[in-house]
């Protein structure tokens, strides 16, 4: 390795020209297809993935029953726009104020194009908006209404607030279109696909724009917040990132007072992050809410190295006052602590590859091939760098050793090395108090995520989302799929003959001679096609005994098709709507809506709209009346959002007022345990569906993978320490910082109640990366100037020069560096922002205190007096 | 495919059809009413209703259907009886509609499980008929005097129609063309249009047959893209001048069913 940096620095244009016409080629390849899509077919343009549901790959079976489920019940992602006033007494309820809304909702519904042949834009048929549901009442005596909830705007206040009032009764649309207030409305405006929420949010603000009113308009959804999340991510991408590059940059201008040399780390750091980005792309994969987040990772890396380099070099050119040997000295004592801290590095991050979620895989890979490439970079580019300044310029550079041991860093540390030396054992013990806290700390951490809770919360989104569940039912969906087990009611071909046998010949034997000739196909419902045979034969009769023949094998064919028709039995009815009942009671779901509640509304209003008659009624005829009444509406296609045609499968619409995983969670388990304590009448079985739940799956898959993923790191880590210190208590020894690092950043997460959540986990990584750099160095150079020195009392002195600057300022150019991330509107990038700053400060600290007390107290295990100077540091030349 | 063969099968079966001098549009359109809605003084017919939703699910209903036109000049009111045979959780569900030209209809359903006989206020004739893609101004036939009617073109076979509503906040589509076939006079499609000018519902005559000398349409479907899939009404069993008695179409008989003209 040493000879690629001496083979640069003797050509030191080389490096320079080769890594600038890689990263040029590497943006030409980028741009082209992205800016010019067509001529560039065959390759990859940018592609930005902001769907939380990508965390899962597209198999995963949750997400295949999910789109299945879906498809079958016809639901769509939605864009929910909330209104409210707070001025007029009637609320939203008002004359001006449902103008608006009819004319958005009108305008709304015309928000569709065509793309590549396809329908794209709002489903205007499904969508709830006052003016386009249907509502049922009393129409004079003996009479009911279907009739629009709004079929014009209102002319006077009482016609507004008699939109409320008859809403109000509807359960479906009573806490879901209309607040439990009376005073706001919530329109849900179903889109053909999720990445269609943008164009329709902004189309849908511009509109808002034009009106003249007092009222508040609140745009949310899962898939808008999504959309929004993008392209904030961008301009993170943008802003967030080029300023912190900026922050280190200056504070090393400040350390090594150059200009020309610190914009050497700058370099390296631009084209690692560069290439690897390219690299990204040109591969063909997005840039996820992960993926975005690979410069911020690499930046810090990458200038890692160099600040050792540059320390060093500032603390030994005075005395050498020749670049060469000064460079020389430098990379002998670094070049191979340099080396196993990026293998190291790399270890940990591309460890994230065995985790099962994709995009964490794919940054975890190509943070890891960031991380190698800046190591390259370093080692040839910043020795060539400093060959090709000029000398003169370097000639006041640098400070004498024992000047840099005046500054009151450099003292500091002295003071530092010598409590170590001498009270080894107070900072062993504080170490095992802050380790036991810390433990007590992990216990405490609350696993947790919500996608929604990724913007800060001032952002319109989170206002929005707050503004809405705190009126409504709930803006998070989740949904409950009820179907008989796949093994129920299919053995019709052993039940036909037996429920057939008791006909007479005429008509059971080309009953059953049809039943032969009747397909396989699983989707095909033979009963219906047989059905409909005996119902031809039967209007073809000739004479009354054929007719009677016929007419009682419809009846047993009929009577089977009814069996099986569960969400038809009242029995089954009443079963999910006591589930229903008892999901309100959890306090977890704001409102649930499901078949039973269509069924209930319609009968009472059949029976007069008297409140005793809202309930199931007792047969399945009378629940089949109630429903062919419902399909007499406008919107007849809204049963089969909660049911299939064929009665078999049902499906709860569940309103969460939080999209917290540990909320959604708690429902599974409060649904489990009802159906365990309470069997249904039927052998049904339950699954979840829809984006909440989504979430909470894919969080699961992440806590156990990256648990599975720092462990393995972990291991390789410790084995690659072992190999390279040639022992295994050295090995144990240079673990032991990052895992109090990790422990303690983990115990705090714990104790100030901050949820483990994506950015979370995904640091242990960035931890295990970091904090096993500063052991390295210090390590590798304490045993480098214990040999040379002659003794560990001098050794500690030296290690608490040079060396321990080198961390010092590596810990504070890079804590320092990233707090602008602070100042982000995206909480995963304040989050890093702040974990790297404690991570940098609590693994150098830890680095700086616990390996010298402990090596100060067991020098005898450590060092071995006879023992030469290890291969990494001067004996492998 | 079938939709082919229509003006020639009905050409031949209307060949001593009258021969229209120059007609208006609004002429064309009370005759097509007529043709289609009003042949015979009353009628019968057994209905097997298909609906096929977007996914491609099948739902199957049976029904007869009893019309009787009243008294006076062609194109006046009419009363409907409906009696459903099958699902057989709805059978003994029965329909009734009093069809007035100048106010709202009447209508009234049986729900047998609940025992129940209730007037149904509809605010629009423009709901679903039974969860099909057929609204209840399918079945009964709308006025032709909602609508302004002009000749857009004739074709060889067809007076092509396009009719706009007089009051359009109460509908849904913002313009319909109708083929109306030169001899029969028998509509064969319509084209309902939305506000930005797309097809979004079709109706269109599958089968014509003459039935004791009227044409009369006995597969006719319709597809609405809005909401996916189409409905197919066969008619069999079709019957003209039955002399049915006006006092079926009462209260009474819907819950005393009149057998004699269900079978």
């Amino acid at each position: 390795m040493l000879a690629l940096s001496e083979y640069t620095a003797a050509r030191p244009r080389i490096g320079f020209i080769i890594s600038g016409l890689l990263s040029l080629l590497i943006i030409a390849l980028v741009a082209a297809p992205s800016l010019k899509p067509e001529t560039f077919q065959f390759l990859h343009p940018v592609h930005i993935d902001t769907d939380p549901e990508n965390m899962l790959p597209a198999d995963e079976p949750v997400r295949v029953f999910h789109n299945a489920m879906k498809q079958q019940f016809g639901l769509y992602d939605m864009v929910v726009v909330g209104v409210v006033n707070r001025r007029h007494p009637q609320g939203v309820f008002n004359v001006d104020s449902l103008g608006h809304v009819y004319q958005l909702a009108t305008y709304a519904q015309q928000l569709r194009w065509e793309e590549q042949g396809r329908q794209r834009g709002v489903v205007a048929i499904d969508m709830i908006a006052p003016s386009s549901v249907d509502y049922i009442e009393q129409a004079g005596l003996g009479a009911v209404r279907f009739d629009w909830l709004m079929s014009r705007p209102p002319r006077s206040e009482d016609e507004a607030l008699a939109v409320a009032d008859r809403a109000m009764r509807i359960p479906f649309l009573n806490d879901t279109l209309v607040s439990r207030d009376k005073k706001a409305v919530a329109l849900y405006i179903p889109i053909v696909s999720k990445s269609d929420s943008y164009r329709v949010a902004q189309r849908l603000r511009e509109k808002i724009a034009t009106f003249d009113s007092a009222d508040e308009y609140h745009i949310t959804g899962l898939p808008v917040a999504q959309d929004q999340f993008g392209v904030e991510m961008f301009k993170q991408m943008a802003i967030s990132a080029p300023l912190a590059m900026l922050l280190i940059f200056v504070l090393m201008w400040w350390f090594f007072r150059h200009l020309q040399l610190v914009l050497a780390p700058l370099i390296v750091a631009l084209i690692a992050v560069i290439v690897t980005m390219g690299l990204l792309v040109i591969s063909g994969n997005t840039i996820h809410i992960m993926s975005s987040m690979i410069p911020i990772f690499i930046m810090p890396i990458a200038v890692l190295d160099a600040v050792h380099i540059l320390s060093d070099f500032f603390d030994r050119y005075p005395a050498l006052r020749d670049r060469k040997a000064t460079l020389r000295a430098v990379m002998t004592e670094l070049s191979a602590p340099m080396l196993f801290t990026s293998i190291t590095t790399c270890a940990g991050f591309a460890s994230l590859a065995f985790t099962p979620i994709p995009p964490v895989q794919v940054f975890g890979v190509f943070v890891a091939l960031g991380v190698l490439l800046a190591w390259l970079l370093t080692i040839t580019l910043i020795p060539a760098y400093i060959m090709l300044l000029p000398e003169a310029s370097l000639s006041g550079f640098g400070m004498q050793a024992s000047a840099s041991r005046h500054t009151p860093m450099g003292r500091l540390l002295q003071c530092v090395g010598n409590i170590t030396f001498r009270h080894g054992k107070l900072i062993l013990l504080a170490t095992v108090l802050l380790s036991a806290a810390a433990v007590y700390g992990m216990q405490q951490i609350r696993i947790n995520d919500n996608p929604v809770k990724w913007f800060d919360q001032q952002h319109s989104i989170r206002v929005a989302d707050s503004a809405l569940n705190e009126r409504f039912g709930g803006t998070y969906m989740a949904y409950l799929a009820l179907s008989p087990p796949p093994a129920a009611g299919t053995d019709l071909e052993a039940e036909l003959p037996v429920r057939l046998a008791d006909l007479q010949p005429a008509c059971r034997q080309p009953l059953m001679r049809q039943i032969d000739t009747l397909p396989a196909a699983a989707d095909a419902d033979p009963l219906a096609q047989l059905i409909e045979f005996a119902l031809a034969q039967q209007w073809a009769a000739a004479g009354d005994s054929g007719w009677q023949c016929w007419q009682s094998a419809t009846a047993v064919l009929e009577q089977m098709q009814q069996q099986r028709a569960l969400f038809k039995q009242p029995q089954v009815l009443r079963y999910v709507a006591g589930l229903q009942a008892h999901l309100d009671s959890t306090g977890l779901v704001g409102k649930s809506n499901g078949l039973p509640d269509i069924v209930k509304t319609v009968h009472r209003d059949l029976l007069l709209g008297a409140e005793p008659e809202f309930r199931i009624p007792d047969t399945v005829a009378a629940v089949a009346q109630t429903l062919i009444t419902y399909q007499s509406s406008h919107r007849p296609q809204d049963l089969w959002h909660f049911v299939t045609p064929d009665y078999r499968n049902s499906n709860l619409w569940i309103q969460l007022k939080s999209g917290d995983n540990r909320d959604m969670s708690a429902l599974v388990a409060a649904v489990d345990d009802y159906i365990a304590a309470n069997p249904p009448p039927v052998a049904l079985q339950h699954d979840w569906f829809g984006l909440t739940y989504i979430n909470v799956i894919w969080q699961d898959k992440m806590v156990s993978g990256m648990l599975q993923a720092f462990l393995g790191s972990f291991a390789i880590v410790l084995v690659m320490m072992v190999l390279l210190f040639r022992s295994l208590w050295w090995g144990l020894l240079s673990m032991l910082p990052l895992t109090v690092t990790i422990a303690a950043i983990y115990g705090l997460i714990g104790l100030i109640g901050k949820d483990y959540d994506m950015p979370v986990a995904v640091l242990s990584a960035l931890s295990l990366g970091l904090a096993i750099d500063y052991a390295i160095h210090f390590l590798a150079r304490s045993r480098y100037l214990h040999a040379a020195s002659g003794g560990w009392e001098q050794g500690i002195k030296a290690v608490f020069g040079e060396p321990a600057r080198a961390i010092s300022r590596n810990v504070i150019v890079i804590g320092v560096g990233f707090l602008p991330l602070l100042a982000a509107p995206l909480v995963p990038y304040q989050t890093v922002g702040v974990f790297i700053s404690a991570i940098l400060v609590f693994a150098g600290a830890a680095s700086l205190l616990i390996l010298p007390a402990i090596l100060s107290l067991f020098e005898n295990l450590f060092f071995d007096t006879r023992e030469q100077p290890p291969c990494e540091t001067t004996s492998c030349r | 495919m079938r939709n082919h063969f229509l003006p020639l099968a009905l050409s031949l079966l209307m060949a001593a059809g009258a021969q229209a001098a120059e007609m208006t549009a609004q002429e064309i359109v009370d005759r097509a009413n007529r043709a289609a809605y009003y042949q015979g003084a009353d009628g019968r017919a057994s209905v097997h209703m298909q609906i096929t939703d977007g996914q491609g699910r099948q739902r199957n209903r049976h029904f007869t259907l009893l019309r009787r036109n009243n008294p006076g000049p062609g194109g006046g009111g009419q009363k409907f009886y409906l009696y459903f045979h099958s699902p057989a959780d709805v059978r003994k569900t029965a329909f009734m509609v009093w069809k007035h030209i100048d106010s709202d209809d009447d209508r009234w359903m049986y729900l047998p499980a609940l025992d129940l006989v209730k007037r149904i206020a509809a605010s629009d004739e423009r709901t679903s008929f039974i969860g099909s893609h057929f609204f209840y101004e399918d079945v009964s036939g709308r006025t032709p005097a909602e609508d302004r009617h002009e000749l857009l073109e004739q074709t060889a076979d067809y007076y092509v129609i396009r009719s706009t509503p007089k009051q359009p906040q109460a509908v849904e589509f913002a313009h319909y063309k109708n083929w109306i076939h030169k001899t029969s006079f028998i509509p064969v499609k319509s084209e309902y249009f939305d506000g930005d000018g797309r097809i979004y519902r079709t109706y269109q005559a599958l089968q014509v047959e003459v039935i004791e000398g009227f044409a009369t349409v006995i597969r006719a479907s319709i597809s609405d893209t809005r909401i996916g899939g189409h409905t197919t009404l066969g008619y069999s069993n079709v019957d003209y001048n039955l002399d049915i008695a006006e006092a079926i179409f009462t209260e009474r008989y819907l819950r005393n069913p009149p057998r004699q003209y269900l079978r």
